[in-house]
């Protein structure tokens, strides 16, 4: 049964609108966030992270450059353009391990294009935050970077971004 | 419905891993091979490989990566890559505090450690995420395409 909230009348379940006074019923099954943390996973957009300004690197870039850029500027991830800012891949700290492992050494020299991620899950900066975790959750991603309308890149953002920011969220509202 | 407890749920709730472990006496090159063919992220360094008592240290995808832009030798020992006596989280800890001890020491990794320092599990940030998207089933996967927008339904 459903309780229309404009007249309080019951209807059956599955009702569009109600038989009384034909509110619509259909947006009822929307979720209504209950928590300051909910409805900053609802409501704010990627933007409000403040995306950080992706480090990038050319396709051809060596392997054993990209290790170092990596370890120096303290980066979980480098995002892999074209001359026109475009996106071409991702090379994360899971790529070294999965794909350079002990053979790092051998393959010092070659581009980093032959073990990059190649065009990996992105999102925009309209999307919601809550979506943005969805994501990376069923797709196991620490990092998605994030295209502007052109599907230039504009930021990536990471799952300690968010962590922080949900957290930062929950305090301020306990 | 649930909500969100971050104060009072045990961090054992967060998805811990079960933690892949090796003797200290291991070299890099072992590790980081049993590292990709587990998949695993982390794994505990102890003084003998079924890991009973303290946890000597830890190695990451983090320390990995350090191993590999330096290009050392695949047979050093784990001992001088690992982060010696890493920080670790009581089972009995909520998840909140795992959160704290994790975004302020920037840890992606903490050891479950019983009362004798025995390590039981790992927590992970994948896990904490695991938790959170748990936590909040209607806000994460009921999403409209747009929220906000208005849909008319076709057909019956």
């Amino acid at each position: 049964m459903i309780l229309c909230p404009a007249c309080g009348s019951e209807n059956l379940d599955g009702a569009d609108e109600c038989a009384e006074c034909l509110h619509s019923l259909t947006d009822l099954s929307l979720p209504r966030a209950m928590t300051a943390v909910e409805r900053g996973l609802l409501d704010d957009r990627i933007a409000a992270l403040n995306p950080r300004t992706p480090v990038t690197v050319g396709p051809d870039a060596p392997v054993s450059e990209v290790l170092q850029k990596l370890i120096n500027d303290r980066l979980g991830c480098v995002v892999v353009v074209d001359s026109q800012q475009r996106l071409l891949g991702i090379f994360t700290e899971r790529d070294a391990l999965m794909r350079l492992n002990v053979d790092a050494a051998k393959l010092a020299a070659r581009p980093i294009s032959s073990v990059m991620t190649v065009s990996p899950a992105t999102l925009r900066m309209r999307d919601k935050i809550a979506f943005a975790l969805h994501r990376m959750h069923v797709g196991g991603y620490r990092h998605v970077p994030i295209l502007d309308d052109q599907d230039r890149l504009a930021g990536v953002i990471s799952i300690r971004g968010i962590l922080a920011y949900l957290t930062e969220r929950h305090t301020a509202s306990a | 419905m649930s909500f969100l407890s971050l104060s009072t749920d045990p961090v054992t709730e967060a998805y811990p891993d079960q933690p892949l472990a090796v003797s200290v006496d291991s070299t890099v090159g072992e590790v980081i091979e049993l590292m990709r063919a587990q998949r695993g992220s982390c794994v505990l360094v102890c003084a003998d490989d079924d890991c009973q008592g303290k946890v000597l240290g830890i190695f990451t995808e983090r320390d990995a990566l350090r191993w590999m832009a330096q290009g050392a030798a695949a047979q050093i020992g784990i001992r001088d890559w690992m982060t010696a006596n890493p920080t670790v989280i009581d089972a009995k800890s909520s998840v909140g505090s795992a959160i704290q001890a994790m975004s302020a020491g920037g840890y992606r990794h903490l050891p479950i450690v019983d009362e004798t320092g025995t390590p039981k599990s790992v927590i992970s940030v994948r896990g904490l995420v695991h938790y959170l998207v748990d936590h909040f089933p209607n806000t994460i996967y009921t999403l409209p395409p747009e929220p906000g927008k208005t849909y008319d339904r076709e057909g019956a």
